[in-house]
């Protein structure tokens, strides 16, 4: 479904070094790793967000840099992105931000109340309600709910593959644990491929069908959850044992 | 023959001019190429009618309704001080009626024209380029790119365009307020009537001059959205870069001006 082949990035010094990966349709994916290894730089290399220096991304068998003036179009309509903090637009309100996960052409041959069905539905699906939130301007919603209304944007177009940057990052332990399981339920009854970009590793393994991990520019294991829990990469279990390390402070902290 | 390696004696302070100067040609060149690439898209999108006529009415009241009073007293001041330096000045040697003749002259080629742009660069530019700054950094245009919509079509082909109409229609208004500032202002200070005001006005007057003020207008208005976009989407580094960027634009917008200015008179007043 979604295939990168020899990915290289470099911005001052180089992030990915020929990232191979595949990930196949209705799986959930967890890309793993440290800070600063390029995982959101390789999520968004999939929308051309950020163009490689080399190697080609081909989603839903269509190449997106090699695949003609067209390819790029076609692929973002089949792909919704949710972004790190959400990124909804600051001018509008929660119903225009959803509108603009519906691709322009359909918009324009669409009824507006048809419109505005598919919003009110892209809105419940996420837990929130219409009713109240749908004036409201991102401004006066609070992360959880900003975090929602991304998803709800993301879903409205009716993706065939959907990523996820770092869902989770800044929520309370009620709203990340609120947030995976939309995640696993949206993946599910939308029968879409998933990638997720994730620093909760723990999550990420309880969702996942397969998980990756980049270090250094490189790929350094891609598996199972249960193979990367038990992985013998001295590099691995160092990643695995400083994010349960860390997951423990969260809780221990949250407790308190 | 054997050819000597050894390096030739250059000045420490040489080396470090030429290699200053080669950064900064690079970085004129970068952006030189970047205003182009995206003026080229402005373009694009205006030609294939992708730009919303109301994301450009709302830029125009933002640019324009909105900046009236800032205009209506930058234009206020300017006439007056033009009119009581001028009758401080010509009080001495010229008929009083000249007073007509400076103040127009100087309202109509100069004042209103630059001074309106430079009021703009402060209120819409920097607005501009810390808008799309902080856009970028929470990755809004990012976004807008997700979903296939063309950030150039939806924020900088209206803010353009909206500039364009926007600014001579503001040098209109300030034209005028600053010519009435000017004559009311003569006539308290040094009794100039206003038909002797109005007489001066006429003696030196061309048509041309008003194209002239309006050429640069319009000019001014395309220049100030362009940069300040153009700035606005190259930032990068969080609420910092905003700042910084925010800033270099607003320096660049008043140099710009000052530079095209300067270039008007050799151009149009030959």
């Amino acid at each position: 479904m979604i295939n990168y082949r020899n990915i290289h990035k470099a911005f001052d010094q180089p992030v990915l070094e020929g990232i191979d990966l595949r990930v196949d349709a209705g799986e959930m994916f967890a890309l793993f790793g440290p800070s600063g290894t390029g995982k959101s730089v390789l999520l968004k290399t999939t929308l051309s967000l950020i163009v490689p220096d080399r190697g080609d991304v081909e989603v839903d068998g269509i190449s997106v840099y090699h695949g003609g003036p067209d390819a790029l179009e076609r692929v973002r309509r089949r792909v919704g992105y949710v972004f790190q903090n959400a990124a909804l637009f600051d001018s509008l309100n929660v119903y225009e931000n959803v509108a603009m996960g519906i691709p322009e052409e359909e918009l324009a041959r669409s009824a507006k109340l048809d419109v505005a069905r598919r919003v009110w539905s892209a809105i419940e699906i996420v837990n929130l309600e219409p009713a109240e939130v749908m004036a409201k301007i991102p401004v006066e919603l609070s992360g959880g709910m900003r975090k929602r209304v991304g998803i709800a944007r993301a879903i409205v177009g009716r993706p065939k593959v959907l990523l996820w940057d770092e869902p989770t990052t800044g929520l309370d332990p009620v709203n990340t644990a609120a947030v995976e399981r939309l995640i696993t339920r949206l993946s599910e009854e939308l029968e879409v491929t998933s990638l997720l970009v994730t620093h909760d590793v723990e999550g990420g393994l309880m969702m996942c069908d397969r998980v990756a991990m980049l270090d250094g520019g490189h790929l350094l294991f891609c598996g199972t959850p249960d193979e990367f829990r038990t992985s013998p990469d001295p590099r691995v279990r160092a990643f695995v044992d400083r994010a349960a390390a860390e997951a423990a402070l969260d809780n221990g902290t949250n407790a308190a | 023959m054997k050819r000597s390696t050894r390096a030739l004696p250059v000045p420490s302070f040489v080396v470090r001019w030429l290699s200053g100067f080669g950064r900064a040609s690079a970085v004129t060149l970068d952006h030189a190429g970047a205003l182009g690439i995206l003026s080229a898209g402005i373009a694009k999108a205006i030609v294939q009618r992708r730009v919303r006529s109301k994301d450009v009415l709302r830029q125009m009241y933002i640019m324009g309704v909105q900046s009236l009073p800032i205009v209506f007293v930058t234009a206020s001041l300017a006439g007056i001080v033009t009119s009581q330096q001028g009758g401080y000045q010509l009080s001495q040697t010229s008929p009083a009626y000249l007073l007509g003749t400076l103040v127009v002259q100087s309202v109509v080629l100069e004042l209103g024209p630059l001074l309106t742009a430079i009021v703009l660069v402060g209120r819409i530019g920097a607005r501009i380029t810390a808008e799309l700054g902080t856009m970028v950094v929470s990755e809004q245009i990012d976004a807008f790119e997700a979903l296939g919509r063309d950030p150039v079509a939806i924020l900088a082909a209206p803010r353009v365009i909206a500039g364009v109409i926007t600014m001579p229609i503001l040098v209109g208004f300030a034209d005028v307020i600053g010519i009435g500032a000017g004559m009311v202002s003569a006539n308290l200070s040094t009794g100039l009537g206003t038909e002797a005001f109005l007489y001066g006005a006429r003696l030196f007057w061309h048509s041309w001059d008003l194209f002239y003020g309006f050429s640069k207008a319009v000019v001014f208005g395309l220049i100030i959205p362009l940069v300040s976009v153009h700035m606005g989407l190259r930032t990068k580094g969080g609420a910092a870069g905003v700042g910084l960027t925010t800033t270099q634009a607003v320096m660049f917008m008043i140099l710009a001006l000052l530079i095209i200015d300067a270039m008007f008179p050799p151009l149009l007043l030959q």
